[in-house]
């Protein structure tokens, strides 16, 4: 069967237009801009700076504040670290559920020259629809093959009795001229009456020419058995034909879908990629986050860490000056390294480890 | 002035045998208008035909009743016995008849045929199972009951048998009579297997019906008589293949029983008269010769009165084809060594002679059969009574039927007729009122030189010879001669008849 112009109708990846969603629910930022403060990072370390310096004029106080400060940027740290990891697999997850959208499979529809459809469902369900030419062909072979196939079938003494029946049929007028003959002959003979023993109850004529016509009669039998057979096996060969052609529209509409596969596959290919490029990209920003993260609160840690120790290490402060801990740093203003902050408040403030606010190490939530 | 007597001479009267079909007046004085118990003799006189003589003695079984049918049982060991057929029995032996009809076996019929074929003797009878008989078996037997019979059945019980070319042939049936039945080659016993067959010549017969009568074998053809036709086959010997030879219409044959083979010939009774087949090799057909061309009303009255059967019998010996109406108790003698210029046998007639069977030995002896049993035919006397030979010449105009004729004397010439009385009678103008003169012959015992010289009888040198000149009285312009005498013992021949007569005036 041959199917002119079969109309191709693009897959629907063909067809989408929609792009894929932007990667990332968030923008991952990797500028680490100090947001929601207004000093400026230059101030910041300056007050730092000058804090630390003042602190650090003071014995008490500087190891006070080196001990406190430093754990809570440890225990900081730590927590950083954890929430990093949560993060990651959130991110994770929600990339792997948009992976799992921009991949899922498109029904799409082929609808052949001939009119025959096939649909491919959501589920990866198949619809073949043959147009109802195709049908009524197609009923028309599948009956024509069962008929033949039912004829093949049918017992073969009916057939075998049928075809030597014509076979009779066409010899009988050549046998009854040649009876004939015979009884003519017989008759201008005067033995048209005769009967002998010796001959089958006839004349030696007519018992060659019953015997002939009996040998005459049994090729015909066996070559009507023959027939019947031969018949036999071309009933089936064409039943197994007439179910060969009546597949064919469908198996020419499966064969107009191959290229429409391919195409799908294609798309679907694309599809895949776009989705696995997708799926890097954001999990490459998640890794920079990440990376950043692990560095910020290694950064803190180790900013801690100093503290800590430097905190634990004996010092030698001259002059006057300086406090304790929560003494006046600095000298000229009060607070926390004279920037009139607690230490919590210096600590979210000034260090950054609120991420709601600024300061000089201010962390980006996860 | 007296006129001279004008002699006309008889030279062996009734040498052509009875002619009762041509006019007395134009007829051949050698022919006769009567010729009883006469034959033609050896000489070509007419002569009184033999008697018989009865060889049997004992005939209970035959009762009252004739025999009706003759056969002799011959077979290759020289075994011979004599079959017979009358008072419903099967009856074997001459001097003493003997019943050989088979146990629980009800004849009512006498009218059997019996053959001789391949040391068997057999009898068919039309509605009866046959019967055979060999040496071996020594008693007559259903042939059913012969080891190895085979087809024995009510549809081949016929009336007509043949023995030919190696089989037996059968046909005649009670509701059959188209078709020929053959046994198996050799096997008289056998109707159904082997070679054995049969036709159906109903399609064949050439005036569209007929029923068969008889059959003959001759020169290799089987010949199919039928009531008006006859059918010829050739090739008999090879049943299955034998194809139609010949077909005559409008000829037949009257009786089975009236077939006789000649050895060239085959004679057999037509409804027209006594017919015969002429072998020819020239000829791929069968011309038929008339017999009996001279008494041919004759024949045809016999036929159309007869009501019982016929019989016949050729004895190459004696030279005849006896033709006998048993019902009418009259035999016809053809004599078959030569025929007339119109193909006609010489015939002559035997009234009264009661025979009803004959056979003819291979020896030549010729028994008969009558009420007595079996007789030979032999002697002048049947069985010690005389017959009367009886010769009417036809009547005589002696050339001129317009003149009276006065006749004056009759020397007849007779040889034999020893002591008999002689009876010489004479009529005109086709009367039947014989004027008659007799006289006796002396004693004609042949007397030999130096047996019975001047003893008992004359010395002769043969067969005496006697002549007599007898006055006669009357006149008429035709006349008829007759010679009557009673044969009891001793042959008779007549020689001549010499008719001395005085021409008279016109009429």
């Amino acid at each position: 069967m041959i199917i002119a112009n079969p109309t191709y109708i693009p897959p629907y990846y063909q067809t989408m237009t929609t792009a894929p969603p932007p990667v990332g629910g968030t923008t991952p930022s990797g500028s680490m801009t100090a947001g929601g403060t207004t000093n400026t990072i230059a101030d910041t370390l300056g007050g730092i700076l000058g804090g630390i310096g003042g602190f650090l004029g003071s014995t008490g106080g500087q190891q006070a504040l080196g001990t406190g400060a430093g754990a809570l940027l440890a225990q900081q740290a730590y927590q950083r670290l954890g929430d990093v990891g949560e993060r990651a697999r959130r991110e994770a997850s929600q990339i792997a559920r948009q992976g799992l959208e921009q991949t899922e499979f498109k029904p799409f529809t082929v609808t052949t020259a001939t009119g025959g459809m096939m649909g491919v469902g959501p589920e990866g369900g198949t619809t073949m629809t043959v147009s109802p030419e195709e049908a009524a062909l197609q009923q028309q072979l599948l009956s024509g093959a069962g008929q033949f196939y039912g004829q093949a079938q049918q017992p073969m003494d009916a057939r075998e009795q049928a075809v030597f029946e014509r076979m009779r049929a066409a010899m009988r007028p050549e046998e009854e001229r040649q009876r004939l003959a015979l009884e003519e002959r017989l008759a201008a003979q005067g033995r048209l009456g005769t009967s002998s023993a010796a001959y089958g109850g006839a004349t030696p004529e007519m018992l060659a020419m019953a015997t002939a016509q009996e040998e005459a009669r049994n090729r015909a039998m066996l070559t009507a058995m023959q027939q019947a057979q031969a018949e036999q096996a071309q009933q089936a060969q064409l039943g197994g034909q007439f179910l060969s052609a009546g597949y064919v529209p469908q198996a020419q509409l499966t064969a107009a879908v191959q290229p429409a596969m391919t195409t799908a596959q294609l798309a679907q290919r694309g599809q895949l990629t776009g989705a696995g490029m997708f799926g890097e990209a954001e999990m490459s920003g998640i890794e920079a986050l990440l990376s950043s993260g692990i560095g910020q609160a290694n950064l803190m840690g180790q900013i801690g860490t100093g503290l800590l120790q430097q905190a634990l290490q004996p010092t030698y402060v001259s002059g006057a000056g300086g406090g304790t801990t929560g003494g006046t740093g600095g000298g000229s203003g009060g607070g926390v390294l004279g920037t009139g902050k607690s230490m919590s408040e210096f600590l979210d403030d000034v260090i950054g480890l609120d991420p709601s606010g600024g300061g000089l190490f201010r962390l980006l939530p996860f | 002035m007296a006129q001279q007597l004008q002699s006309i001479n008889l030279v062996a009267p009734a040498f052509k045998g009875v002619n009762t079909e041509d006019s007395p007046l134009a007829q051949d004085p050698s022919f006769a208008e009567i010729a009883d118990n006469a034959v033609i003799d050896k000489r070509g006189r007419i002569a009184a035909r033999k008697g018989h003589t009865v060889v049997t003695t004992t005939k209970t079984v035959l009762g009252t009743d004739s025999l009706r049918a003759i056969k002799e049982f011959k077979d290759d060991a020289g075994n011979t016995k004599i079959f017979s057929v009358g008072n419903n029995k099967i009856i074997s032996g001459t001097t003493t008849l003997v019943d050989e009809t088979p146990g629980s076996y009800t004849i009512t019929a006498d009218n059997w045929k019996l053959v001789d074929f391949n040391d068997k003797i057999y009898f068919f009878q039309r509605g009866y199972e046959p019967l055979v008989y060999d040496n071996a078996g020594g008693s007559v037997v259903k042939l059913s009951t012969v080891s190895g019979a085979a087809g024995v059945a009510s549809a081949m019980y016929g009336n007509e048998v043949l023995a030919a070319y190696g089989r037996l042939w059968t046909a005649d049936f009670s509701s059959d009579k188209s078709t020929i039945y053959w046994s198996d080659l050799l096997i008289g016993h056998d109707w159904s297997g082997g070679t054995s067959g049969s036709i159906d010549i109903s399609k064949v017969w050439p005036d569209g019906y007929d029923e068969i009568v008889a059959l003959a074998a001759h020169n290799g053809l089987l010949i199919i008589f039928g009531k008006h036709s006859i059918v010829v086959y050739s090739g008999a010997e090879a049943p299955a293949t034998m194809a139609l030879s010949d077909t005559v219409a409008g000829v037949g044959c009257v009786d089975r029983d009236t077939v006789q083979h000649t050895g060239t010939d085959v004679l057999f009774l037509s409804h027209t008269g006594l017919k015969s087949f002429s072998r020819t090799t020239q000829q791929k057909s069968m011309p038929i010769s008339s017999l009996s061309g001279n008494i041919t009303k004759d024949i045809i009255a016999a036929l159309q009165n007869e009501d019982e059967f016929f019989r016949s019998v050729y004895s190459p010996e004696e030279g005849f084809y006896l033709l006998t109406f048993t019902g009418q108790d009259v035999t016809y003698c053809f004599d078959v060594r030569g025929t007339l210029e119109n193909g006609a046998y010489r015939v002559t007639r035997w009234p009264s002679t009661k025979f009803t069977a004959y056979t003819r030995l291979d020896d030549g002896t010729l028994y008969i059969g009558t009420t007595n049993g079996i007789s030979t035919y032999t002697g002048y006397s049947d069985n010690g009574e005389g017959y009367r030979f009886k010769y009417y010449s036809p009547s005589l105009t002696f050339g001129d039927s317009s003149r009276i004729k006065i006749l004056k004397k009759l020397k007849p010439t007779l040889v034999g007729a020893n002591n008999a009385t002689v009876f010489m009678k004479w009529a005109y103008d086709f009367d039947t009122t014989y004027a008659t003169t007799e006289f006796t012959v002396g004693t004609q015992i042949t007397g030999y030189y130096g047996e019975s010289e001047y003893t008992t009888v004359e010395f002769t040198g043969g067969q005496l010879t006697n002549q007599r000149s007898l006055n006669t009285t009357g006149y008429g312009t035709s006349v008829q001669v007759g010679l009557e005498s009673e044969i009891d013992g001793s042959p008779l021949s007549l020689q001549e008849i010499n008719v001395m007569a005085l021409i008279g005036k016109l009429l």
